[in-house]
């Protein structure tokens, strides 16, 4: 059963891709990794940037037919199934760090 | 002491003051822990350099040693603060970072506790109490540029996807410098008690790694909480952010 938004999004990636359970987690994994994200804090907004930048690529290379759209089509769907599962904080040392120097 | 080693304190002290009063004053608008915590910490050090180094600058010979106790403990009670920093923003469910704050404060309270028992400040290798209070403030100052560092090479990659700004992922790298120039002003205060342990007179190298590393952590932290607008632009420039293949 999913229960973060890493699970979804790996489920959604392989519900839509010939990708098995492992590989579809396993992808997700190393592109979260590529754009030093923490699998456990994830947030929509950074989920949606991996897959905007990262994944298309990432698919490509595992064969993955229309990767863009496959991307797309996954976002779409993370989107309305974890509308509140969007963990962006003032608690974020990125957020905490922007507001301590006043950015 | 050189001369010019009394005058980087003042100068060292004077903006940690105004670097706490400036984060006290944003917690006081955005009522979140991490600014109240990291603005103590400067507004006590900045308390502590100055109080620790007026004598000198108005050449009379000591405080009495109530005084210099209640200066020792200024700084002291600000390492307290910066500890819940730390933890707070780097390590907030991890059980053991909560155990290695109460090890620094129990070790820096320890040894400054001791010292008041006593009834004067003293510095000196072979005193195990001064030792036990060194590691106990000289450990956040390595943790928090280990933990700055980790965040520094995880926040590059972030910055490259838009996900984090350029000028929140060189603030990383400009606190995991500040963290390590405050390490080796405390391997300063090693070599100062051993020399003043030992009634030698304190030596130039002692005196300039000290001016040194306060001046370079004021230069650090005046970038990352003070950035110029040239310096945000040159940084904002520098970064390559990934072109999203969608839009293409």
């Amino acid at each position: 059963m999913a229960t973060t938004l890493f699970d979804i999004a790996a489920e959604r990636l392989e519900e839509s891709t010939d990708m098995d359970r492992l590989a579809a987690r396993g992808t997700l994994r190393l592109a979260l990794k590529e754009a030093g994200l923490d699998v456990e804090n994830l947030s929509v907004p950074q989920l949606r940037a991996v897959f905007e930048k990262l994944m298309p690529n990432e698919l490509d290379m595992r064969g993955v037919a229309n990767p863009a759209a496959t991307c797309k089509a996954v976002m779409d769907d993370i989107a309305s199934a974890a509308s509140t599962a969007d963990l962006a904080t003032s608690k974020s040392p990125d957020e905490i760090f922007k507001r301590l120097g006043g950015s | 002491m050189d001369e010019s080693a009394y005058l980087t304190s003042i100068v060292a002290g004077t903006f940690l003051l105004i670097a706490g009063a400036r984060l006290l004053r944003l917690h006081r608008r955005t009522r979140e822990r991490p600014e109240l915590l990291l603005g103590l910490y400067f507004a006590l050090s900045g308390a502590y350099y100055l109080g620790y180094n007026t004598p000198s600058l108005l050449q009379f010979d000591a405080w009495p040693p109530l005084i210099e106790l209640a200066i020792e403990w200024t700084y002291i009670l600000g390492v307290f603060p910066y500890l819940f920093f730390i933890r707070s923003v780097f390590r907030r469910r991890d059980a053991w970072a909560g155990w290695l704050v109460a090890a620094c404060s129990a070790l820096a309270s320890v040894g400054t506790l001791k010292m008041t028992l006593d009834g004067n400040v003293e510095y000196s290798l072979d005193d195990p109490w001064f030792v036990a209070q060194w590691i106990g403030y000289t450990a956040p100052c390595f943790w928090l540029s280990w933990e700055a560092l980790l965040y520094q090479r995880s926040s590059a990659k972030r910055a490259r996807i838009g996900l984090c700004p350029p000028i929140v992922a060189n603030r990383y790298l400009l606190i995991t410098l500040f963290g390590s120039f405050q390490v080796l002003a405390c391997l300063a205060d090693l070599s100062y008690a051993n020399e003043v342990g030992s009634d030698q007179s304190v030596s130039l190298i002692t005196d300039r790694l000290l001016g040194g590393a306060e001046i370079a952590s004021i230069v650090v932290l005046w970038l990352a909480f003070f950035p110029p607008r040239f310096y945000t632009n040159w940084i904002t420039r520098r970064a390559v952010i990934l072109p999203t293949p969608m839009d293409g």
